[in-house]
C-alpha cells in the first residue's frame, strides 16, 4: 500500500468523482492485510464436522433401532391380543348401537314433528302477509334500514378520519 | 490441466460425504471467514471460534444450499447471522472503540494508537492506519467495505447477504469511503490535498 495511491484516492473523493474514487479505493484496499486464521484451523473445522456427522449417524441408527423394536412389539401384541381386542371392540360397538340407535330415532321423530309444525305455522303467516301492499311496505322498510345503516357508516368513517388527522 | 472444482461442486460432494471436498471448501473460506468476523469482534481467537461455528453450521445445512446461488453469498449470510447473534447476546458495541478497550479488546486499542502517521510510518504500514480507520466506521458500512473490497463480491451479492436493496449497498459504500477518507485525512495522511 503506497502513499501515492492513498493520495490519489483522497483526491478523487474530494473532487466527488465517485467511479474513480471507487476504483482507486479498491486498488488501495486490496493491500490491507487479511486476518489469517491459525494453522490448525482447517483441521479443527473438518474434525468438528466429522464429529457432528458421526454423532448424527449414531443418533439416526438409534432412532431406527428404537422404531424397529417398537414395531416388533406392536406386531407381537397384535398377534397375541388381536382376537381379544376385536371381540371387545365388536361388543362395545354393539352395546353403544343397542342403546344409542333407539334414542336417536326417538329424538329425530320428535324433532321432525316440531319442524313440520313450525313449517306449517310459517306457511300460514306467509300466506296472510302475501298481499302486494304489505310486500311493498316490507321492502320499503328494509330499504330505509339499509340507507340508514350506510349513512351511519359514512358518518362514523368521517369521524375516524378526523381523529387520525388530529 | 485439471480445473479446480467450483464451490457449488465442492458443497455437493461434501453433502455426499466427501471429507476432501469439505476440507477444500474450508481451506478456501477460512481466511475470508475469520477476517470478516474479526472486523466486528476485534478478537482473533473469538473470530476463529465463531468462524468454526460458522463452518459447522454450513456443514449441517448443506442440504438446504441451492447450487443456483453463489456459495459465497450463502456462506457470508450464515457468518453474518452468527456474528450478529453473538453481538446481541454479548452486547458488544461494535461501533465504539472506547467501550471495546474497556472490555479488554486490545486489538482495537492498538489499532487506534497506530492511527498516528508517525507511528504507522515507523512501522511502514499505511495498511495499519486503513485497518484502524475501518474499525472506526459504522458496522454496516464496515461489512459492505469488507465484502466489496476484500472479498470482491458484487453489489447484488452484498445486497442479498445483507437483505438490502442494491442501491442502499452503493450508498453505504459511498458513505463508508467518505468516512474513511475523513478519518485518514483527519489523522494527517492527506498531505497533498
Amino acid at each position: 500500500m503506497d502513499r501515492k495511491q492513498l493520495e490519489r484516492w483522497l483526491e478523487e473523493e474530494a473532487n466527488g468523482r465517485d467511479d474513480a474514487a471507487d476504483a482507486a479505493f479498491a486498488h488501495l484496499f486490496a493491500a490491507v492485510p487479511k486476518v489469517q486464521p491459525a494453522a490448525p484451523f482447517v483441521d479443527q473445522a473438518v474434525a468438528a464436522a466429522l464429529r457432528w456427522r458421526t454423532r448424527r449417524r449414531r443418533l439416526v441408527a438409534c432412532a431406527w433401532a428404537a422404531t424397529l423394536v417398537l414395531v416388533g412389539i406392536g406386531v407381537v401384541l397384535a398377534f397375541v391380543g388381536a382376537p381379544r381386542l376385536v371381540t371387545s371392540v365388536i361388543k362395545a360397538m354393539a352395546f353403544a348401537s343397542g342403546r344409542g340407535v333407539p334414542w336417536l330415532v326417538a329424538y329425530m321423530t320428535v324433532a321432525m314433528g316440531w319442524w313440520w309444525t313450525l313449517g306449517h305455522v310459517g306457511s300460514v303467516i306467509a300466506s296472510a302477509l302475501m298481499t302486494p301492499a304489505r310486500v311493498v311496505a316490507v321492502v320499503g322498510v328494509e330499504l330505509l334500514g339499509i340507507l340508514a345503516f350506510y349513512a351511519l357508516q359514512r358518518i362514523a368513517g368521517a369521524e375516524r378520519l378526523g381523529d387520525a388527522q388530529v | 490441466m485439471s480445473v479446480a472444482p467450483s464451490d457449488a461442486e465442492l458443497a455437493r460432494d461434501a453433502l455426499a460425504g466427501s471429507e476432501a471436498a469439505y476440507r477444500e471448501l474450508v481451506a478456501r473460506y477460512a481466511t475470508p471467514a475469520v477476517n470478516f468476523i474479526y472486523r466486528f469482534i476485534r478478537d482473533r481467537t473469538l473470530a476463529e471460534d465463531l468462524a468454526q461455528e460458522g463452518f459447522l453450521r454450513v456443514y449441517q445445512r448443506l442440504s438446504t444450499y441451492d447450487p443456483q446461488r453463489k456459495f459465497s453469498s450463502w456462506f457470508f449470510q450464515v457468518l453474518r447471522n452468527i456474528t450478529i447473534d453473538y453481538l446481541r447476546v454479548h452486547r458488544l458495541p461494535t461501533a465504539s472503540l472506547d467501550e471495546l478497550e474497556e472490555e479488554g479488546h486490545r486489538g482495537a486499542a492498538m489499532d487506534r494508537e497506530s492511527v498516528s502517521p508517525e507511528r504507522a510510518a515507523q512501522q511502514g504500514e499505511l495498511a495499519v492506519a486503513m485497518s484502524a480507520a475501518l474499525s472506526r466506521i459504522r458496522p454496516e458500512y464496515r461489512e459492505v467495505v469488507v465484502l466489496r473490497y476484500q472479498e470482491g463480491l458484487t453489489h447484488p451479492e452484498i445486497a442479498e447477504i445483507l437483505g438490502l436493496p442494491s442501491g442502499t449497498v452503493k450508498t453505504y459504500l459511498h458513505r463508508a469511503r467518505k468516512e474513511l477518507a475523513e478519518i485518514l485525512s483527519g489523522s494527517g495522511w492527506n498531505t497533498s490535498v
